[in-house]
């Protein structure tokens, strides 16, 4: 018989950790950490609509990040304006398979596998989705460790820009894309965040 | 505004499922994970506490060379170009592109240098047994900035860059790179030794 804090009336604190005993009796109160005073509530508030407001915005943002350019670089006065899944074909034909396999991975791979996980736990938690809660756990810990790698295509972009700036000769400009990717990046880690990994186990204890 | 009220001591509840535990103080001896989702509870108490501390002043002290020395040199056609952390910043705000230069900004540079100086004042603070009034906020500040801080990215983010350029020009590894190699170091074995749970507990006993 496992039986979680919140059945019996204890919170932990999302900030420090400390449990305390609330009740909740009245919806107007509002419950505060004796220790650090951040708000209390069992599980994250609105965690699902929230997940889910982030997580449309970056699929949506998704479409422009990958058909616009975002990174042009221009030689001798002429432009050649990349996408990112262009940007890896070229990786890819100049023998460079390793590093066009690593951008492929952050740039492409990981926001996709990771709004598909999101979307997963969200409706594993709204259709009471009969997954593993094991399984859904450890998909949740698998897109907080890899989310940050996404950013990896946009400090390249900030490395090029400064190091070929050589006139004439070669210039890399970034493209609109650049800031949907961005944007993609910082709404899914949003999206992940906001997602609380207890629901899951609730739905074994209804 | 409510306070809420204590509860006995030797209760754990899991971060990830919520399961309700009930510990004993040798349990903390070695690292604690969750029956039910394995979750780490606790991490084994370690008598070698001052390497955090020892970390964030070094990763200090290699912030500025890290941040403004060069890091990849390129040789075009004879024509030099090279770029720093703060550099790619910049370039991008002058460029107009004031979202992603922040972003970049804040992962890069602001996060880090925030996570190792706010860990250096609560290390201090703790050892001086002197906890300011905005001991608490200093340790919420120091988990979100250390979770914005993707300097391991920027890294992988070099070798990237080092390898697209080889064709096309001569490129090198300058100074900065290795700055930056120490600093990593840094950062890592500083979110390694510094225990959160820990320092709370400081903050709770303080009076
Ligand atoms: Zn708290
Ligand atoms: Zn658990």
């Amino acid at each position: 018989m496992t039986v979680t804090a919140q059945q019996r009336g204890i919170a932990r604190c999302t900030t420090c950790g400390k449990l305390s005993r609330i009740t909740t009796t009245s919806q107007a109160q509002s419950w505060h950490c004796t220790r650090c005073a951040a708000p209390l509530s069992f599980r994250q508030p609105r965690s699902l609509q929230r997940s889910w407001a982030y997580t449309l915005a970056a699929a949506f943002l998704m479409i422009p990040a990958n058909i616009l350019p975002i990174l042009t670089v221009i030689s001798f006065g002429k432009g050649d304006p990349d996408t990112i899944m262009s940007g890896v074909v070229k990786l890819w034909q100049a023998d460079l398979q390793a590093i066009a396999a690593i951008v492929f991975i952050a740039s492409i791979a990981v926001p996709v596998i990771k709004l598909m996980i999101i979307i997963i736990l969200i409706l594993a938690v709204q259709l009471h989705l009969p997954l593993s809660k094991q399984q859904c756990t450890v998909l949740y810990r698998f897109i907080h460790f890899i989310g940050r790698w996404s950013m990896l295509d946009l400090f390249m972009i900030s490395i090029l820009v400064t190091l070929v700036h050589l006139g004439n000769i070669a210039t890399v400009e970034s493209g609109p894309a650049a800031t949907a990717f961005a944007a993609v990046v910082v709404l899914t880690l949003f999206a992940a965040n906001s997602f609380d990994p207890r629901l899951l186990w609730d739905l074994d204890n209804d | 505004m409510t306070n809420a009220s204590q509860i006995p001591k030797g209760l754990t509840a899991c971060p990830d499922c919520d399961l309700l535990l009930h510990t004993s103080d040798s349990d903390h001896r070695q690292e604690g994970h969750c029956p039910r989702c394995a979750a780490t509870l606790w991490h084994a108490s370690n008598p070698s506490a001052d390497i955090d501390l020892a970390a964030a002043v070094s990763g200090l002290l290699l912030f500025i060379p890290a941040m403004s020395l060069p890091i990849l040199k390129l040789d075009m056609v004879g024509q030099l170009g090279s770029n720093s952390l703060l550099g790619g910043v910049v370039r991008l705000w002058l460029e107009n592109e004031h979202l992603l230069a922040v972003l970049i900004l804040l992962c890069s540079l602001l996060a880090p240098l925030m996570h190792l100086l706010l860990t250096t004042m609560i290390g201090i603070s703790i050892r001086l047994k002197r906890y300011p009034r905005y001991f608490p906020a200093w340790l919420k500040c120091k988990v979100w900035m250390q979770s914005w801080s993707m300097l391991e990215v920027y890294a992988m983010g070099i070798i990237v860059a080092y390898v697209k350029m080889m064709d096309p020009g001569e490129v090198s590894v300058a100074s900065g790179t290795y700055c930056l190699v120490g600093l990593l170091l840094c950062i890592i074995l500083c979110s390694q030794y510094f225990h959160e749970e820990q320092a709370w507990q400081y903050w709770e006993q303080r009076s």
